[in-house]
Parts: C-alpha cells; structure tokens; sequence
C-alpha cells in the first residue's frame, strides 16, 4: 500500500477512534456526571429514575431535544440563526484534530503516530478555532432580535477574546521550552523532563484559569447565568439549536481538558513508564482519556463550589491580572532557554 | 507544483478586483473599509505566491508586517468611524459632505 | 484532475464567490462573515503556498479579531440598516465599476504575463514541502527586519492608544 494510502487510511480510523470515544462515550455521559456530581455536591441525590442510577438521563435529554417544537422568533435573519450553533460547534470537534491522545502503535510493520493531523503549527491551529468560534457566540446573540441575547452575545464574545490572549501565551511558553510548535513534541519534552506543571507552575494556573473563562464555565458564566440575562445568548433558542449548544459547551469543556492535560499534565505519559508496541499504545490513549475524565471532574466540581463573577470583575481579571502573569512567564521562560542556549 | 503559480496568481488578482469594485461601489463606510480589507488580503496572497516562486522566506514576513499594520489600521479606522457616527448620526459617505463647497 | 488542483479550485472558488457575496450584500453584518469565509478560502491558498505560519496568523488576526471588531462596532452602534436613500451619483458607480474592470484586466494580463517564474524552486513533484518556515521567519524577523519589527510594534501601540482617544466620549 502507497505511503499516501496508509496515511489516509490511518487518519481515517484515528478520526473514527477519537469521535467515538468523545462523541458517543464521553458526551452523554458528561451530562450525567455534571448532574450526579452536582446532586452529590449539593448533597441531593441528583437524576436517578431513568435507568440504573440515571445513566439513561442522556438519552432522555437527546430525546427531549429532538422532540421539542423548534421556536424561532419573528423578525430574526433565519440563516444566521440558524448557524450560529453551527459555528460555534464545529471548532470544539475539530480541536482534537491536533492533540496526540496517544503514543503510537506498530500496525503491518509501519508506526502510526496518535496524532490525527501532526501540523507544523499545532497551537496556532488550535488558537485559530477559538478565534473562530466567537463569531458562533456573537451571532447567536445578533441573530435572536432580543436586547438581554445582544447583550449576552457581546459580552461572552469579549470575554473569549479577552481571555483568548493569556491562555495564547502561557501556552507558547510550553512550546519555548520544547522547541517546536507541535504539541506532539510538548508531551515528548514531558516524557523526557518533568510534566510542564512543576516548572511553569504560573502558566499553569492563567491558563487553566482561561480555559475555564474560554468554555463559559463558572465562575465565568455571567453571559449565560439565568439570573443575569435571562439565558444570554441561548434565551431564543428551543429544540435541537439548544441541542448544539449545550453539546458544544461540553464539546469546549472535553477540548479544554484535553489541551490542559497534553500541554500541563503530561498527555497520554506516565513517570516512570515507557509505552511500547501495540499494548503500550493502547495503554497510552487508555491514560490520556483518564487524565481528561478527571480534568473535567474538576471542571464540574468548581463549577458547583464557587459563585460567578461580575462581568467588571472578569474582564479585569483577564487584562489587569492575567494577561501580565502570562507575559511575564514568557518572558521568564524563554530567558531561560536562552540562557541555555542551543541544544 | 502541480497548480502552476499563474493560478494563484490570477486568484489574487480576482479578489483585488473584486475588493476595488466594492471601494468604488458602495456608500457605506463600514463596507468601504472591508473592501479595503479585501485587497490587502488579495495582496497577501500575491507577496505569497511571489515569494514560493523565487523560494525567498522574506515574503512571509512582508505578509506579516502587512496583517500588523491592517490590524492597527482597522482599530484607529473603526474609532473614527464611532467618533463620526457621534457626531453625524450617519455612516454614509454621500451624507458626510460638510466640507464640500 | 490531481487533488491539489481539485483543493484549489474549491478554495479560490470559495474566496471568489464570497467575496463577491460580499460585495452585493446590502447589510454590514452579512458581509463580514462572507469576508470571514473568503479569508478562510485565502487561508487554504496560504496553506497551499507552503506558507502555514501566515495561514494560521491570518485566521487569527483578520479573520478571529479584526473581523470580530468589525462586528462588536456594526452591533453596538447598530448600524445594520440598508441604505435608505436613492444613488445620488448613479453614473460615478458605472465610471467606477468599467474603470475597476479594465484596470483588472490590464493587471490579470500583466500578472499572468510574469507567472513564468525566473528560476523554479526545487520542488519534489508539486508536493507541499516540508520545510520548517517558521524558524526562517523568526531570524529574518530578528536579524533583517528587526527595524521593522520594532516600528510596527511602536504603531500598535500608537494605534491602541489612539482609537481609545478617538472614541472617548466627550466630557462636556
């Protein structure tokens, strides 16, 4: 088989791999986890009538979406309407399409790399789909002809771009240290030193920090709290356009840990072991997966812990405090690494 | 390359016609300024194919001054525009003729 | 057909026809986005140029900042109407539209003319080579254009500063 045909092939069944995992696996159980996880935060037992211990609420709420009655408002423009949940889906989908969930694994005598698409420019990618996914935020608050929607819309899209820029620059201060823009090579710097937590322990927490504002998680949620804005940018959206929504802030949430964990905790690594061969792979994406699950389980469980912040406080955290602390940190670490000097 | 450079180039090129048409046409100021944004787009795209013709790297960097200074052209652009609508409720450029004799 | 020339065609006629969108679109928010997909077709051509360091920074600044600018001045000011009043200059735009076409041809000629590069990079059969661009493009930036570097970043700050006085309200 041709070079090329392998490759295409092989990304065929990574693509294959990484959707089922995430869409049909990890998606409706999340919904599961953040309500259980609530109820026992809250200490209430949370959905438990729909299946043993409500493992069928998923499947519930999918139904629910399908079969409600598709509400759009008069007056609206119907084609932005419509895409705006479009949009701001399909950035939290294709953001794995650069991240190594595993080692790699020796299939008829050529390695396959776990890396869908192993790109030269691995995190500007990724920064290009954030950068794109606002436009799924302030459309949806353009296009619902609703004053508390406009409002919510534009301040979710200020609050994503604002936060955009420090999580852009802690996470280039991995990439100093390990030379290449890949995440791939990231994890393999991971591999051979220590995991990027320990030294870059500042850029560590702006940019788990700014993944939560990115993902419109609590505490930065003001845009879509109900007590705020009634429910932001989402309030004119009923049935299935719901449906993506809600789908794409779990979608963020799972790319948002997966960044954290490939760049921070080590990506599919583990200290004192070396993956080999076909078993060592497998193992491999059976450790990053975990690492993610209990990434996300922190995401729920501050989630249900700490109140919101006001929108003033937010984006003064974002600009005044944060962008300095990711800048500084840059500029710590590449001094470092020119100090070194060339490997 | 099996896309011989002629055509990107003619790509380019399209676009910046496409862009000046949209300058000259319209007479709203907001899209006056995206046309602008066009051609200098369309210009990127030609340093671009200029530069994997003659394998000189120093196109890149000409695009990326460019981009820089679009974007800061944009901001100041932009603030004008929000002062002007201040002070003439209009963002036409007909309708913006105080000076004329 | 080889795939890059079908790769092509789909990218430059996306550029091409939503640029033309945007053109005849008659609301300002409409188009934007049909410039943000035209910069997306204009991002694939980059990619195609060998040149994907400049096609992710184009995504990210034009398309994922500027463009989002553009919006954020287009809601808050509400400026979407279409234009209420008739072409008080209806013959300008015909002069402006013949003058732009034949000035788009005598360019595509022109252009097309010179497509014949000089001296033909060592290419391995038209295949996008894998060559690493953004170290080269970091040393040019720090050793020959290092001037430049400092002066543009000397105009975005003249730029922030100066479009936050612009637009300050004034205190009468």
């Amino acid at each position: 088989m041709s070079p090329a045909a392998f490759f295409l092939l092989a990304a065929v069944a990574k693509i294959a791999v990484v959707w089922a995992v995430m869409l049909a696996a990890l998606l409706p159980n999340l919904v599961w986890m953040e309500r259980r996880g609530a109820g026992l935060i809250q200490d209430r037992p949370g959905p438990n009538r729909v299946g043993p211990l409500g493992l069928f609420q998923a499947v519930a709420d999918v139904l629910k979406m399908f079969l409600k009655e598709d509400v759009t408002p008069l007056y609206v423009d119907k084609l932005l309407h419509t895409v705006a949940p479009a949009i701001l889906l399909v950035p939290a989908l294709t953001t794995f399409a650069v991240i190594p969930f595993g080692s790699s694994i020796p299939v008829f005598g050529r390695e396959v790399k776990l890396v869908i698409a192993d790109v030269n420019i691995g995190i500007l990618y990724v920064l290009a789909l954030t950068s794109v996914g606002v436009y799924g935020l302030v459309l949806a608050g353009w296009a619902s002809n609703n004053k508390y929607s406009l409002l919510g819309g534009l301040r979710s899209g200020a609050q994503v771009i604002s936060y955009e820029l420090s999580m852009g620059l802690a996470a280039i201060a991995t990439f100093v240290t390990a030379g290449s823009l890949k995440p791939s090579a990231v994890v393999e710097w991971q591999v051979q030193t220590v995991w990027n937590c320990i030294p870059q322990a500042v850029g560590f927490v702006v940019f788990v920090v700014a993944a939560f504002a990115e993902t419109n998680r609590v505490p930065f949620d003001l845009p879509e709290a109900e007590a705020e804005l009634v429910a932001g940018y989402h309030t004119e959206y009923s049935a299935f356009k719901f449906g993506m929504f809600f789908m794409s802030e779990y979608a963020n949430m799972i790319a948002a840990s997966a960044m954290i964990v490939t760049l921070y905790l080590g990506g599919w690594s583990l200290p004192f072991v070396t993956f080999t061969g076909l078993w060592g792979g497998l193992l491999s994406i059976a450790v990053f997966w975990a690492k993610t699950l209990a990434v996300i389980c922190v995401f729920i469980w501050v989630r249900w812990t700490l109140p919101r912040f006001r929108y003033d406080q937010l984006m003064n955290l974002g600009w005044k405090v944060l962008l300095p602390l990711s800048v500084a940190n840059l500029l710590v670490v590449a001094w470092i690494v020119a100090m070194k000097g060339p490997a | 390359m099996s896309v011989s450079p002629a055509a990107f180039l003619a790509a380019g090129t399209v676009l910046f016609v496409i862009g000046l048409v949209g300058a000259l046409l319209k007479r709203n100021a907001l899209s006056i300024f995206l046309s602008i944004e066009l051609m200098m787009n369309a210009v990127n795209l030609l340093f671009l194919t200029y530069g994997r013709m003659r394998g000189d790297p120093s196109s890149h960097v000409i695009v990326f001054f460019v981009i820089a200074i679009a974007a800061a052209e944009a901001a100041v652009g932009l603030a004008v525009f929000v002062a002007l609508f201040r002070s003439r409720q209009t963002i036409e450029v007909d309708r913006i003729n105080l000076l004329k004799w | 057909m080889t795939p890059e020339l079908l790769l092509f065609a789909l990218a430059a006629g996306l550029a091409i026809v939503f640029a033309l969108a945007m053109v005849v679109e008659k609301t300002p928010v409409r188009s934007v986005l049909s410039l943000v997909v035209t910069f997306f077709g204009i991002t694939v051509l980059a990619v195609m140029l060998a040149a994907p360091f400049i096609a992710a920074i184009i995504m990210i600044v034009y398309a994922g900042a500027i463009l989002v600018l553009f919006l954020f001045v287009i809601m808050l000011l509400n400026l979407n109407e279409e234009a209420r009043e008739k072409d008080s200059r209806p013959v300008q735009r015909v002069l402006g539209l013949v003058s732009a076409l034949a000035l788009g041809g005598l360019l595509l000629g022109l252009t097309l003319r010179a497509g014949k590069p000089p001296v033909e990079p060592s290419t391995a059969g038209g295949r996008i080579p894998a060559v690493d661009e953004i170290p080269l493009v970091g040393r040019l930036l720090f050793s020959d254009y290092l001037f430049a570097f400092e002066a543009v970043a000397v105009l975005l700050l003249a730029a922030a500063v100066g479009a936050l006085i612009l637009s300050r309200r004034r205190m009468d």
